[in-house]
């Protein structure tokens, strides 16, 4: 649990280093993300105490949004004042992406449908 | 009873000044709307995000607590969000096995729904009248939230904003994808689970695996790559835009 922590911390550190240095436009730990990806194709596996860390943050990713969000409450005479723009953009927005990329999929696999 | 009173008042001083208040609020909420999920048969309307976020907000409305003041406390939280990023290449890597054979469709899938969630919201919030601030919260909305605040800094529009876009757009996604991806007629779980991925990330992959497997491991392949190709792409076009 430890180990997969500081592994996951250093790719971390990784990443923020290299978006400070070289590669200002994108957030740092995403470029700890690609190079933890590399490493792990290198190493031909996941070692299990990353895989354990991993498992628990993605089940819980929830939790961590909760803070930035509640700023809704920052934002809401904001956002109240354009509900309609937001709430149509939203709804709308998500509507067409899901049904574009399921389209586009259907379009293009070659498999039989099942 | 009087003696009683100062004393309440005083611990209630030190609690509200320490990080603590902040993060039993918090994980307290979580763990309320985790439970009351559960409880809705994991209904897709009782989204547990959604509860925490309502009852933090309304506590904190309550006692007057201003919002700079609660996120003093809970940026211990906020904090790890970085680290779940970088803990997603753990299902990326997994996924990429998943890649094969199915490369074209799934980019070009990837591509188009990228290029549309950006589009549709810009236009429409513009279109109806949005002001800058708001529409510049549409930009990053549908990579997943941690990648969504970390490009919104970098395209220097509100980190907030967007986080609450993101998180809205995977709440919304969680709950109406089924219907919609019916109606366009999409039968493997793959391809669903790659669209609710694409389109709602997090939460609409924890939807997705809830659903069925295969369309979870392709919907956390939908939403890593997204948000990749999304933190890359999205700063490089407001650059060429501007």
């Amino acid at each position: 649990m430890v180990a997969g922590l500081v592994q996951i911390l250093l790719f971390q550190g990784l990443g923020e280093l290299a978006a400070r240095f070289f590669l200002p436009l994108i957030p740092g730990p995403v470029i700890g993300l690609v190079l933890l990806v590399l490493w792990l194709r290198l190493r031909g596996g996941v070692p299990e105490s990353v895989d354990v860390v991993a498992t628990a943050f993605s089940q819980n990713l929830g939790l961590l949004f909760i803070p930035a969000a509640v700023g809704v409450v920052m934002f809401w005479p904001h956002i109240r004042s354009n509900a309609l723009a937001v709430s149509v953009a939203l709804v709308a927005s998500v509507v067409a992406t899901l049904a574009v990329t399921a389209l586009v999929l259907r379009l293009l696999a070659k498999e039989p449908p099942e | 009873m009087t003696p009683a009173l100062p004393a309440i008042h005083e611990i209630w001083v030190y609690l509200s000044g320490s990080p603590l208040f902040a993060l039993i609020l918090t994980l307290s909420a979580y763990q309320v709307g985790v439970m009351a999920y559960e409880r809705a048969g994991r209904n897709p309307l009782a989204n547990p995000v959604a509860i925490a976020i309502a009852i933090v907000a309304a506590v904190i409305t309550a006692i007057d607590m201003p919002y700079a003041k609660y996120f003093e406390g809970a940026q211990f939280v906020h904090f790890l969000l970085g680290t779940a990023t970088v803990a997603l290449a753990v299902p990326i890597y997994k996924g990429l096995a998943a890649l094969r054979g199915r490369i074209v469709p799934l980019v070009a899938a990837l591509l188009a729904g990228g290029v549309t969630s950006i589009v549709s919201a810009v236009g429409i919030a513009k279109l109806l009248g949005a002001d800058a601030a708001i529409v510049g919260g549409f930009y990053a909305k549908s990579v997943t939230a941690p990648i969504a605040m970390g490009v919104a800094e970098r395209i220097q529009v509100s980190p907030t904003l967007t986080a609450v876009f993101a998180v809205t757009t995977g709440i919304l996604g969680a709950i109406l994808a089924h219907f919609v991806l019916d109606a366009v007629g999409s039968k493997a779980w793959w391809q669903r689970g790659f669209a609710v991925g694409v389109a709602a990330h997090g939460i609409g992959t924890s939807r997705a695996f809830s659903v069925h497997p295969e369309a979870g491991t392709y919907a956390s392949l939908g939403m890593g790559l997204h948000g990749v190709l999304g933190a890359v792409l999205i700063p490089v076009v407001m650059q060429l835009l501007k």
